[in-house]
């Protein structure tokens, strides 16, 4: 049973480990300066799609705010975009556009030589320099009405108008890919929905501000602050690739960011939300009759599109299952074998194991670091009896400098 | 400044430590031993002080074995790793002399020090803050 004052010293721990994972400032404005780079090419006067006022947003975690740094650094982070069309030429399919966006990327000298080649459902820029992060592309179109829903919802929050930002996507492996030229007919995705129910789940207050919305403005900041829920989901997303390294078997994303926000209650301190959402998450797992299988399947539903489910791999891959399971479990353990963790250090050492020793130690230099500041600025003091320090107490530690070398 | 008495340091020592303990050797020297904890997460550490007038003080922790960060073979900001002595102040600036109170000066600072070794012992980086006598030294 942990103290206020342990939940408190907690809270601060959890919260300098997910700055620690976060991508860098200067990471994340060289994503945004590149991809609204490729945003205006694809847009420029003389482009075809011009007409449709092409609009090129984030999605997935670089949205939500729970992006993560990659567990070795040097490796590349990704960006998932939408390249939304307001409507299309009558006769394009899937295809059609698909390749119309290849084409005008191929025309830029810099794209030709960052294109990948074409992948299932996006377009890959890769960044040869240090940047260390690549952006995909995914071609989409949105129907006539989409923009005024999406600008009405960027001031209020209505969770029933959100289901309505769905738009249609491009998928190589769809049987109409070539020839369906409705786009309702083509893949739906309604990745601004789900950001606008993760968002409205991780309000604590609210009034707060509207951080995840403003990243689909024209030029989205930098949010250095963020909600204990997007440290949660980051904490795990880590705990997974720790894990699982490479495995690609592993627990996918959207299905840890989903529970995790299903299952959280608001908690403002990181540990209880860790701790409450993990014994919370399986009831958001749901065994429902799916009609193309004839069976049971276990079901985790897009909470803004409830036709569509996450796990839909899990059937086909049965090992997915198991992983997510043992994820679970792995998860619960080394949660509390942290939290039974006295000294600094020894905390350290159990969150390294879990989260990386480089993220961690990074965590820990930024506490001590503090510490001094406190200091340093008079604001540090010893209660009497134990001698602890904090910001109340009977005398102020005053300035010192520690010396001594063991001679 | 007029220097503080044994009394009067002894005094102090209880009022902020009530559960802790102080003997006196007649009016010149006295020893406090007593547990902190640094901070809510942090080791419980059993602290001893030990003043004569005239001579700085010496602080030591008793129990428990303190451990070193990777890759280091000594105390980061110690008298002696062996012995445990903690040195918490640069004595040729003159930051603690006799008319300072020691619950009010050596303890806090021991205090931190505690909370900065278990960062140390972690990160095998001392952010604590202090004069390096040879960044390297200690290090294996």
């Amino acid at each position: 049973m942990l103290t206020r004052e342990q939940e408190e010293q907690f809270q601060q721990i959890f919260e300098e480990l997910g700055k620690s994972l976060d991508i860098t400032e200067a990471q994340y404005n060289a994503a945004v300066k590149s991809y609204e780079h490729a945003g205006s090419w694809l847009g420029r006067e003389e482009s075809p799609l011009a007409p449709y006022r092409p609009e090129i947003s984030p999605q997935g975690s670089f949205l939500l705010g729970t992006s993560i740094r990659p567990v070795h650094e040097d490796d590349d982070f990704d960006v998932d975009l939408v390249l939304r069309l307001n409507g299309k030429p009558y006769n394009w399919t899937q295809q059609s556009l698909k390749q119309a966006v290849g084409q005008e990327l191929r025309k830029h000298g810099t794209f030709s030589r960052m294109l990948l080649p074409e992948g299932r459902r996006c377009w890959t820029l890769q960044h040869a320099d240090d940047a260390h992060f690549h952006l995909d592309v995914l071609p989409a179109v949105s129907r006539a009405g989409f923009s005024q829903i999406k600008d009405k919802l960027m001031s209020v929050a209505e969770m029933e108008a959100a289901v309505d930002l769905v738009f249609g996507i491009t998928d190589r492996t769809t049987s109409n890919y070539s020839t369906s030229t409705n786009s309702l007919d083509w893949p739906q995705s309604n990745p601004f929905g789900y950001a606008i129910w993760f968002e409205d789940r991780a309000t604590v207050r609210a009034r707060q501000l509207r951080s995840i919305m403003n990243a689909i403005k024209p030029v989205p900041a930098f949010q250095p602050q963020k909600t204990p829920l997007q440290r949660i989901v980051q904490i795990w997303k880590r705990h997974r690739d720790i894990i699982f390294n490479g495995d690609e078997d592993k627990p996918i994303s959207i299905i840890l960011t989903t529970l995790a926000a299903q299952a959280y209650r608001k908690e403002t301190n990181i540990l209880d939300g860790l701790v409450n959402g993990l014994n919370r998450f399986t009831e958001y797992i749901e065994t429902r009759y799916d009609n193309r299988r004839n069976r049971m399947v276990k079901w985790i539903a897009n909470p803004v599109n409830p036709a569509e489910n996450f796990a839909d791999k899990w059937p086909e891959h049965p090992e997915r299952e198991e992983k997510f399971y043992k994820w679970l479990a792995q998860a619960k353990k080394d949660i509390a074998n942290v939290t039974e963790q006295r000294g600094i250090h020894r905390i350290q050492q159990g969150l390294s194991a879990s989260f990386g020793e480089t993220a961690v130690n990074r965590a820990f230099s930024a506490i001590g670091g503090q510490a001094l500041c406190e200091r340093e600025s008079g604001a540090l003091r010893m209660a009497a009896g134990t001698g602890m320090l904090g910001v109340v107490g009977r005398t102020p530690v005053t300035q010192h400098n520690n010396f001594g070398a063991d001679e | 400044m007029n220097s503080l008495s044994i009394a009067q340091q002894a005094g102090a020592l209880r009022s902020y430590f009530p559960d802790s303990r102080v003997t006196t050797t007649a009016a010149y020297a006295l020893t406090w031993v007593a547990s902190v904890t640094p901070k809510p997460l942090c080791d419980t550490y059993q602290l001893r002080l030990h003043y004569v007038l005239g001579h700085r003080p010496h602080i030591f922790v008793v129990e428990p074995k303190l451990v070193l960060a990777p890759g280091w073979t000594k105390l980061k900001h110690v008298w002696s790793t062996e012995r445990q002595e903690l040195c918490v102040y640069y004595p040729k600036w003159h930051e603690w002399h006799p008319g300072l109170y020691l619950v009010k000066t050596v303890v806090p600072w021991a205090s931190e020090w505690l909370y900065h070794y278990e960062i140390w012992a972690g990160t095998g980086v001392w952010h604590g803050g202090g004069i390096e006598h040879d960044e390297e030294q200690g290090k294996k």
